[in-house]
């Protein structure tokens, strides 16, 4: 079942009180969360977060269309060892 | 041909019908450099066998293809999840600062600010931001790629230039 509108989005205070913090200090430092439910607002975006897995630090660079999905979204906790072949992707 | 040699084009994932025909999911970021195809190697029990097509349509990140000799559901269905490689001599030669993952492994990091750090171990693909592997100091570091972040590569010099935000490394290394 879907989250109440009412209530908005989840958003974890401490996590949200250093985005805040940041944004308003123009720091983009990475942040380290285990907040894997919180959901990303518009406010994340252009920060770095480093999300637990349950093993490690995931790094996630927040961009506009990962806002709306939650941040362990990012962060897979398995399978996480894909190694990638040589492929045709990846042209930056 | 082995695998040292090509590249990893996709899978085969579903059959189509059941006239032989099957879906190859082509795992790449432009499907649409690939609207012409005539063969493809496919690895059967570790080996690459080229197997050639009677037709072949692509639709978005799919393809239904037609294989020379392969004209019933059964024989379709003895090719599902194998994978697809072509050469890599068709892969159009990239200009200025872009590159294949494939072609940076091993490629010295420099940071904008902290100047040389490691090298690139492998990369991950994710489904939504792929991840690149350096090792520091014994650590292994994962680096996001995205243009604010992977600058570009340098493939004479063998260097990939970044600007990590600040107080990635510490995360790893404090770890």
């Amino acid at each position: 079942m879907a989250r109440s509108l009412k209530k908005g989005p989840y958003i974890d205070y401490r996590l949200d009180n250093k985005v805040i913090a940041m944004n308003e200090s123009g720091k983009k430092s990475v942040i380290k969360t285990w907040s894997r439910r919180s959901m990303i607002s518009p406010d994340f975006v252009g920060h770095t977060f480093a999300v637990h897995n349950g093993n490690k630090f995931i790094p996630v660079y927040v961009t506009e269309n990962m806002v709306g999905h939650k941040l362990g979204e990012f962060a897979p906790t398995r399978n996480f060892r894909g190694h990638i072949a040589k492929k045709d992707k990846g042209k930056r | 041909m082995t695998k040292e040699d090509c590249f990893e084009l996709g899978k085969i994932t579903k059959t189509h019908g059941v006239k032989g025909e099957v879906i190859l999911w082509l795992d790449v970021d432009f499907p649409e450099d690939y609207e012409e195809m005539d063969s493809v190697f496919l690895e059967v029990r570790g080996e690459l066998v080229p197997f050639f097509m009677d037709s072949y349509q692509l639709r978005g990140n799919r393809a239904i293809v037609k294989f020379e000799d392969c004209d019933t559901f059964e024989k379709a269905e003895e090719l599902l999840n194998l994978q697809a490689f072509l050469p890599l001599e068709i892969l159009p030669e990239l200009e200025g600062e872009q590159f294949y993952y494939h072609e940076v492994i091993g490629f010295q990091v420099i940071d904008e600010k902290l100047g040389p750090l490691g090298l690139v171990q492998t990369v991950y693909a994710m489904q939504a931001q792929d991840l690149l592997v350096m090792s520091y100091q014994n650590k292994e570091v994962l680096i996001p790629v995205d243009p604010e972040i992977v600058l570009g590569a340098d493939k004479e010099a063998q260097t990939l230039q970044v600007n990590l935000p600040e107080g990635l490394l510490d995360v790893y290394l404090n770890d």
